[in-house]
């Protein structure tokens, strides 16, 4: 845990689990831990807050979940992205890109 | 949405499941993040710690999926209501007391505002009933004054109004039928009406027809409409009756129409089951004689404002034209629903008063057992917010409990609502029997208020039960969890507490002192001498046919002989008599002239109320002849015309002088009719009520002049009831085709006589007594819940050495204090809104001092009990066990 966390602004933790998906079905540890690697451990986030947004996005039917066994023959429920889903991922990530864009722009312009 | 809500069901019908499932899937993160970290090196006991801290508690992100799952809402309902049942079943003295409370509140509301809802807002029992007016005549000066008309005026309305679709008129009066012919003689109540009083009311006969115009014409109107209920009781509801011949009064009427069942009609009486047409006498036929009571209905989009400016105009026209018969006077129209509703209104916003403060005592009741509770679940309460649950989530919980209180108390409620009307059922219906055009034989439960009050008294409850809450988020959790004992003696909310009881003081001595002027009233009014002696008097209503009101047919002279012979014969009948109006219920008037005096003008007659008796009636009333004699068997119609005045007359028209002697006679100075002599002068008696002032009064002899009704007076040895049967037999032994009906005793007339005044005394005097109840629940909730707070001090004191009167003294005096307050606010209001009674209180004003003293007194020794109750029971605790408690 040696780089500076950064806070996850506010509504992009449901984008990054999407993204997280997009490859195919994951169990929840796997995301958490999936969320770790790709930010190089400088995106730390709350394992509390991963649970309650998977649910909260399966009830919004963008992702779906169902149980079957792990790498080591474990149990495990696993997410996966629906159709509405993937168009929900797509549609964000446009958003997100420009947002960012436009952001960045300020900031060289200024 | 659709699949949301399925999810949503899903979850919350497969809860079980779902669960499970929740808890296998964090089960799992936290077995491979311990994995985890245990590989990079950690002991198994500080990866657990760490996985948990980085999952950041179990139990409440477990919380947060059920959130994000959105059964959260329901679930939790359904786990706050379980969680509820077990608390509120913990302590049923609280939940018991509380329901209770609330169902008194929201019961007695209930009730009252049901009672206003069928008297004065429902709409009266006739199609488009809001069209429906009442027509009188009036004075110019003095447009309140309401009079009955005149026929002859009635027919220049008639005429002359443009605001009407129809117009009708009937015999103020009505009166008793003898029904004969076919089976035993009944006596049954009915009235004259005009062709078109159906139409105004808007209702077509069941079967047959109603009347023709011309049938109105004496001679021409024996024909009768029966109403559904005689047609049912009397015919065997055989519709063949029409067309037949029945027998009124030993005359033959055709019955030609039979009315729904339900129609009813009745006014200043209980319901009439037949009538007649109008077949008018020369006496109806006269402008100067008021008996027609007259409805009529509007056409449809004229106001009654309009139609009360035209009717003023044609009545100011009728004065000029008939200056000596109509006299400054007018006309007027009153909507039907309006009519004879004052003094009810009166009384019942009164009551609504005082049901209003019962449920403020109770809402203040509640609040004040809410926040007695919660206090003492501070302990309980910083657990759960130590373990993890948010204040909302505390509060959401409390508020499911207030909800739930104020739902049971509200079905209570209902249930004390039905149970209030129906004790109330016989004095309700007595109240009301005679209003306007309405007959009250049941009162539904008017829902709308059930709920607002419900709403109100529920409001209270999450109001204060929600108050702690408030400050809890400032609270340090620790606190209550460390307050054992030394802490103890400084309890949250205490103040409060003791503010509410003041106030609880406060609003109930103004009811106690509203019910205790309505009991001193109805006390001086059973104080009141009526000017007769009622004690074993009989009386029994008779209907004695005639053609001229004021002229009786010459066998009455006979008919009071015949009384005389055979009633007084029956063993144990001390005295008999007759009279047309008996004293406590109402009286006729007649204007007359004084022989010698002059002629005052039109308009300015003297006038005085009327009756006619039997030789005997005041002897039998035992009704004190001050000077002169009463009537006897020589006074007939070939004799000297005599007349017995009252007291009051001979004060008011003849002061210092000698009445006895001189003449008065009937109408107008200009009037033929015979010059009656004053006889005698007769102790005055309450002709309109216990209450109410004498007025003058004079008597002519059945032997002398008529009347349409009679009562007949028997004075027995004892039990007047047990004479009913021989007395009608002495009458049928005398003639078969009269009977008498409504047997009475004079007791009876003057208990019946203050009925107008023992509903709101009774209801009164029942709210407050409710009121005083609850205000001792409140003072008892308040220091016993103190009391249980300082045990472990109170058992330090004793232990140093207090005697139990000390402490006694100690907890009585500090709940006093307030009580005592609450007394002193409690006067303040009760000199200010006993107001409201005023017109309902007789020979005592608002604010009497003696009334307060005693009710001050009485909640003095309730508060004294209340709180003397738990402060001994505290005195009582070992000191020793008090202590080890801490």
């Amino acid at each position: 845990m040696t780089p500076p966390h950064m806070e996850l602004p506010q509504g992009t933790l449901d984008l990054l689990i999407l993204k997280t998906l997009d490859p195919g079905p994951r169990h929840g540890w796997a995301i958490s831990e999936r969320l770790e690697q790709i930010s190089n451990d400088a995106l730390r986030v709350k394992q509390g807050s991963l649970y309650p947004a998977l649910h909260r996005l399966e009830r919004r039917g963008w992702i779906k979940a169902s149980w079957g066994s792990s790498e080591n023959n474990r149990r495990a429920k696993f997410y996966e992205l629906t159709r509405s889903g993937r168009k929900q991922l797509a549609a964000e990530e446009t958003a997100w890109r420009k947002l960012t864009a436009v952001i960045g722009q300020v900031l060289e312009g200024a | 949405m659709f699949s949301d809500l399925l999810f949503r069901l899903r979850s919350l019908f497969r809860r079980k499941s779902v669960e499970t499932e929740l808890d296998e899937e964090l089960s799992a993160h936290l077995e491979r993040q311990v994995e985890k970290l245990m590989n990079s090196g950690l002991s198994r006991e500080n990866a657990l710690r760490q996985a948990r801290l980085d999952l950041g508690g179990f139990e409440q992100t477990k919380e947060e999926c059920r959130d994000a799952r959105g059964v959260g809402f329901l679930e939790t309902l359904f786990s706050d209501i379980a969680y509820g049942f077990r608390v509120l079943r913990k302590s049923p003295a609280f939940t018991i007391v509380a329901i209770l409370t609330l169902a008194l509140g929201v019961g007695a509301n209930t009730a009252i505002f049901s009672v206003m809802n069928t008297v004065l807002l429902k709409p009266l029992p006739y199609p488009d009933s809001n069209r429906l007016v009442t027509l009188w005549e009036n004075p110019q000066k003095d447009p309140e004054d309401l009079n009955i008309a005149s026929l002859p005026n009635f027919r220049d309305w008639q005429r002359t109004a443009h605001s009407f679709e129809s117009m009708a008129t009937f015999d103020s009066a009505g009166k008793g039928y003898n029904l004969s012919g076919d089976s035993d003689t009944d006596l049954v109540s009915g009235v004259r009406v005009s062709a078109q009083f159906f139409d105004v009311l808007g209702v077509k006969p069941f079967l047959g027809r109603t009347f023709f115009p011309e049938e109105e014409i004496s001679g021409k109107d024996h024909e009768v409409v029966l109403g559904y209920g005689l047609w049912k009781r009397r015919y065997h509801a055989d519709p063949s009756v029409l067309g037949k011949t029945i027998r009124l009064d030993k005359e033959s009427y055709t019955v030609i129409g039979i009315m729904p069942a339900d129609f009813q009609f009745q006014f200043w009486s209980g319901p009439r089951q037949l009538w007649v047409p109008g077949g008018y006498t020369i006496n109806d036929e006269d402008r100067g004689s008021h008996s027609f009571l007259s409805i009529a209905r509007l056409k449809p989009g004229v106001t009654p404002e309009q139609a009360r400016e035209e009717m003023a105009a044609i009545g100011t026209r009728l004065a000029q034209q008939y200056p000596q018969e109509n006299h400054d006077g007018s006309a007027t129209v009153v909507p039907a629903n309006r009519i004879g509703m004052k003094g009810i209104q009166a009384t019942l916003v009164a009551l609504l008063v005082v049901v209003g403060f019962v449920l403020l005592i109770a809402c203040v009741n509640v609040a004040n057992l809410t926040l007695a509770r919660t206090a003492a679940r501070q302990k309980e309460l910083a657990i759960r917010q130590a373990i993890g649950a948010s204040p909302r989530r505390i509060a959401r919980q409390l508020l499911t409990e207030s909800v739930m209180l104020a739902i049971a108390g509200g079905m209570a409620g209902l249930a004390t609502a039905t149970l209030i009307l129906r004790l109330a059922e016989n004095i309700l219906t007595d109240f009301l029997q005679f209003l306007p055009f309405r007959q009250v034989t049941d009162i539904p439960i008017d829902l709308k208020v059930f709920l607002f009050c419900l709403g109100v008294s529920c409001l209270t409850g999450i109001l204060f039960g929600l108050a702690p809450i408030i400050g809890m988020r400032r609270l340090d959790i620790n606190e209550p969890l460390k307050e054992e004992g030394r802490t103890a003696t400084q309890h949250h909310g205490g103040k409060l507490r003791n503010i509410l009881v003041t106030v609880e003081v406060a609003l109930s001595l103004v009811v106690l002192a509203g019910a205790g002027l309505m009991l001193e009233s109805m006390a001086r009014v059973l104080r009141v001498d009526p000017g007769f002696n009622p004690k074993n008097v009989l009386a029994l209503h008779m209907a004695v046919p005639q053609v001229n009101l004021y002229v009786g047919p010459p066998t009455l002279g006979r008919f009071c002989q015949d009384i005389d012979e055979h009633i007084s014969a029956i063993p144990g009948v001390l005295s008999v008599g007759a009279v047309s109006h008996l004293p406590l219920q109402g009286s006729a008037g007649r204007s007359f002239a004084i022989e010698g005096a002059t002629d005052p003008g039109a308009g300015n007659q003297p006038g005085a109320a009327y009756a006619v008796a039997c030789p005997g009636y005041f002897r039998t009333m035992g009704i004190t002849m001050l000077k002169g004699r009463e009537f006897n068997h020589q006074d007939t119609l070939t004799s000297e015309q005599v007349i017995v005045i009252n007291e009051e007359m001979a004060k008011k028209f003849w002061k210092d002088k000698e009445p006895l002697g001189v003449r008065i006679k009937l109408g107008m100075y200009s009037s033929t009719s015979p010059w009656m002599t004053i006889v005698g002068v007769a102790k005055n008696v309450r002709k309109y009520g216990l209450d109410q002032d004498f007025n003058p009064e004079f008597f002519r002899p059945y032997t002398q002049a008529g009347w349409p009704t009679m009562t007949l007076i028997a004075r027995t040895a004892y039990a007047p009831g047990s004479f009913e049967a021989p007395v009608k037999e002495a009458l049928k032994a005398i003639d078969p085709d009269r009977t008498a009906s409504d047997p009475e005793t004079l007791e009876s007339i003057v208990h019946d006589s203050v009925n107008s005044r023992r509903l709101p005394m009774i209801l009164l005097v029942s709210f407050a007594g409710l009121g005083l109840m609850l205000a001792a629940v409140g003072i008892y909730g308040v220091v016993n819940y103190g009391v249980t707070q300082r045990t472990g001090e109170i058992g330090l004191r004793m232990a140093l050495g207090a005697r139990p009167a000390h402490i006694l003294r100690m907890v009585v005096g500090a709940s006093m204090a307030w009580a005592v307050a609450g007394i002193f606010l409690g006067i303040i209001g009760a000199v200010l809104a006993t107001r409201l009674l005023m017109g309902l209180l007789y020979d005592v004003s608002p604010g009497d001092p003696l009334v307060l003293i005693c009710v001050s007194g009485l909640l003095v020794f309730v508060a004294l009990i209340a709180s003397g109750i738990p402060a001994r029971r505290a005195t009582l605790v070992d000191p020793m066990i008090a202590l080890r408690n801490e």
